[in-house]
């Protein structure tokens, strides 16, 4: 890339961090996120039509289809801000959805505007990449599925992967950070594609996801930093102990070794990295943040001591929202594994 | 490989990047020893004079020195392409005190005179430096330092003892920290002096160290007389210098390189000794190779720090807690498969790529060297995370 393009790209993820402040205030509290937690459908449909006008649901699509044709650098940087919000509306899952719905040359205003939720079904068991094809079994782990105005259902035909619009019953479970999950037995409805191609579509879903835990473990981080400044023990500061120091240290650099897999895993990906290639970016991605991602928000809980233990208190929904999160679209295991099977030999 | 013309010296900073990658393999194809590629301890100079002469011949001795000096006038990025190519090829480092550390603070603070009776014999080799900064009671706390310096008309008269030198017994030269005032803050009463080691007064005694290597010294001070003149900067700055010259190279300590080949020697090992699909063994490995690839990552949005011109802070301490750390890992993970083989002296079955028992000692000074990492940890937490003192 020159130089003028690296400017032009940084100064477009500038822009789009800086416009995530219309639903994620910098320094506003959580309350709105506390007043969704364990309520249906677990979000605000009015924010998800914000983000929608936003153009962020349609951030990757061709301008043609009404996109914003931006990468996945852009994406990413979106979606770890509302990672450090905590923002509960589905963003990761309706971008999936408006992608697939792009894919399949099907009707996608309502999608990209955030009017309609329709999740892609995708899974039938837990941590899996493998797309669920059959046509009358069960789908799984539907995120925020209470919410859900009916369903994208892929289903295998002659050998080919088919799309359909579908709805269901949904038996809705909830999830530790107060949203919700749902399983349901698909009634088909419109085919939308006769052969569609999702496996790229989920990569990038994974990739968001592991920018949005990134940017949950910066806001924990950056919590549990202010606390170690002031807390005041045996009459000093806590964070003069040396002990505490460097576990904040050691937490700093999980960090950086987060931010520098997902933002190269970004670049790869815009760059044209494609099969292989890319799942290995993704998976090495994935596997950094879900496993920093839990081991940041536990350690931050520690570094509080008994007043992180409390729910009133906000680094608790870090970690609750880490649990959820770090195991959709593949857990650390599923993607270290992947990314075993598709990585390069070393160039040593 | 061998159509690739090399530029002569003076161009070489002018090259683009890739272009410049190509002629570096092209030049160690070329010029460099084959039986010196890949030694398993550090070279003496009666080994690797070979080598030092031939860069001097070159004009490639010093990359990051002005040209007017006779140096390459790299920028930081090409020195960086120049180590990882040099790496790659297995090339072994010279005795490179005068060149990395001493001619670039002479360039910055020295003399006219000092820099015209210096510069020209580290470019002939005909001065080969040590650098003697640590005492045996100023390590991770090297400002208290404590060898000193005291004026004694045209000369100043050393006295004390230094420790962890270098490669001392090769140099004819040592720069030196010492105490010139004893009453002011630490950081404030030291100077930075050039000693010719022929000097009466010098005593030089190898460490043997755990590799059985003779690669540091103590060296001993005894009404050592130096001239006046082998002071470099101002009296009682030298801390303030030998910090400033902690530049980009810091970013050295923390090149994935060294865990790369490491983990290459442990994939080869696990094939050896039949684990390599063992599911137990699959993990670590899984886990070690990503976190060589997430350092790759990191390392790599340094030196494109580096290549926009911008300079390094404190936070490049997280490459080298994060390289040493996964470097100590994976030749931890080697000895834990090799069965017997952990305990050998030599590398097994006579072969040099299987010299595990020596590189799990090699890893052990990793984090000790260049700032123990718990030093590092230090810097991290004071100076880049703000935590109070």
């Amino acid at each position: 890339m020159s130089a003028a393009t690296a400017d032009d790209r940084a100064e477009s993820i500038r822009m789009i961090r800086d416009s995530a402040a219309a639903v994620a205030p910098p320094g506003a509290d959580l309350g709105r996120i506390r007043a969704l937690r364990f309520t249906d459908p677990g979000f605000d449909r009015a924010v998800l039509v914000q983000m929608g006008e936003m153009g962020w649901l349609g951030l990757r699509l061709p301008e043609a289809q009404g996109g914003a044709a931006l990468g996945l650098g852009e994406a990413c940087a979106l979606a770890e801000e509302l990672g450090a919000a905590l923002v509960p509306e589905p963003l990761v899952a309706a971008m999936l959805s408006a992608a697939v719905l792009a894919a399949a040359g099907a009707k996608l205003d309502d999608v990209v505007a955030g009017r309609h939720y329709l999740p892609l079904a995708w899974q039938d068991r837990a941590d899996t990449l493998d797309i669920a094809a059959g046509r009358d079994a069960p789908r799984c782990f539907v995120p925020m599925a209470a919410g859900a105005d009916g369903y994208l259902v892929p289903v295998r035909e002659a050998g080919r992967l088919a799309l359909y619009r579908a709805t269901g019953e949904a038996r809705i479970e909830r999830t530790q950070d107060g949203g919700n999950l749902g399983s349901f037995v698909p009634v088909l409805g419109e085919r939308l594609a006769a052969d569609i191609a999702l496996d790229a579509l989920l990569d990038e879903a994974a990739l968001l996801s592991a920018a949005y835990l990134l940017g949950g473990m910066e806001r924990a981080f950056a919590m549990t930093l202010d606390y170690l400044r002031t807390r005041s023990q045996f009459g000093r500061i806590i964070g003069t102990f040396q002990a505490l120091q460097h576990r904040a240290a050691d937490l700093k650099m999980h960090l950086a070794m987060t931010r520098a897999s997902v933002e190269s895993a970004a670049a790869a990906l815009d760059a044209g990295a494609t099969g292989d290639a890319r799942r290995a970016a993704v998976s090495r991605a994935k596997a950094r943040a879900a496993e920093a991602g839990l081991l940041v928000t536990r350690q931050c809980i520690q570094l509080h001591g008994g007043i992180g233990y409390t729910d009133q208190y906000d680094v608790g929904l870090y970690l609750r929202k880490a649990m959820v999160v770090a195991n959709q679209y593949g857990s650390a295991t599923l993607h270290r594994r992947r990314f075993m099977a598709t990585a390069p030999e070393g160039d040593e | 490989m061998d159509a690739i013309r090399i530029p002569a010296p003076g161009e070489l900073d002018a090259l683009e990047d890739d272009q410049f990658r190509h002629v570096v393999r092209a030049f160690v194809h070329a010029h460099y020893p084959a039986h010196l590629r890949n030694p398993p301890k550090r070279l003496h100079w009666a080994e690797n004079q070979e080598w030092y002469h031939i860069l001097a011949r070159e004009g490639w001795l010093c990359p990051g020195w002005p040209k007017e000096h006779g140096g390459l006038g790299l920028s930081p990025a090409k020195q960086i392409i120049l180590t990882e190519e040099y790496e790659r090829h297995g090339v072994a480092r010279c005795n490179d005190h005068g060149i990395v550390m001493l001619g670039p603070l002479v360039i910055q603070y020295g003399t006219a005179a000092q820099r015209q009776e210096f510069l020209p014999k580290i470019l002939t080799g005909e001065h080969v430096w040590c650098q003697g900064y640590s005492e045996p009671n100023a390590g991770s706390d090297l400002a208290a330092l404590r060898t000193e310096a005291v004026l004694d008309g045209d000369h100043y008269v050393v006295n004390g003892q230094k420790i962890w030198t270098t490669l001392a017994m090769d140099a004819n030269w040592i720069f030196l920290l010492v105490r010139t005032d004893k009453h002011a803050k630490k950081q404030e009463g030291i100077s930075f002096l050039l000693v010719d080691m022929t000097t009466p007064g010098i005593t030089v005694r190898p460490i043997i160290n755990l590799e059985l290597h003779d690669e540091f010294c103590e060296v001993f001070f005894d009404n050592v007389r130096v001239p006046k003149a082998n002071l470099v900067g101002q009296l009682n700055k030298g801390w303030d210098m030998a910090k400033a010259l902690l530049g980009f190279e810091r970013i050295f300590l923390g090149s994935p390189r060294q865990s790369g080949y490491a983990l290459s020697r442990l994939k080869l090992l696990a094939e050896r000794m039949g684990v390599a699909d063992d599911p137990a063994f699959a993990d670590t490995y899984a886990r070690l190779r990503l976190d060589f690839e997430d350092l790759k990552a990191l390392f790599g949005t340094y030196v494109d720090k580096l290549k926009r011109g911008e300079t390094l802070g404190p936070d490049v301490s997280m490459l080298k807690v994060l390289q040493t750390e996964l470097f100590q890992r994976i030749t931890d993970t080697m000895l834990e498969i090799a069965g017997e083989n952990a305990g050998l002296l030599e590398p097994m079955e006579g072969n040099r790529d299987l010299n595990l028992g020596g590189l799990y000692i090699q890893a052990r000074p990793a984090t000790i060297y260049g700032g123990s990492n718990e030093i590092q940890r230090n810097i991290l937490s004071k100076n880049v995370l703000n935590l109070p003192g």
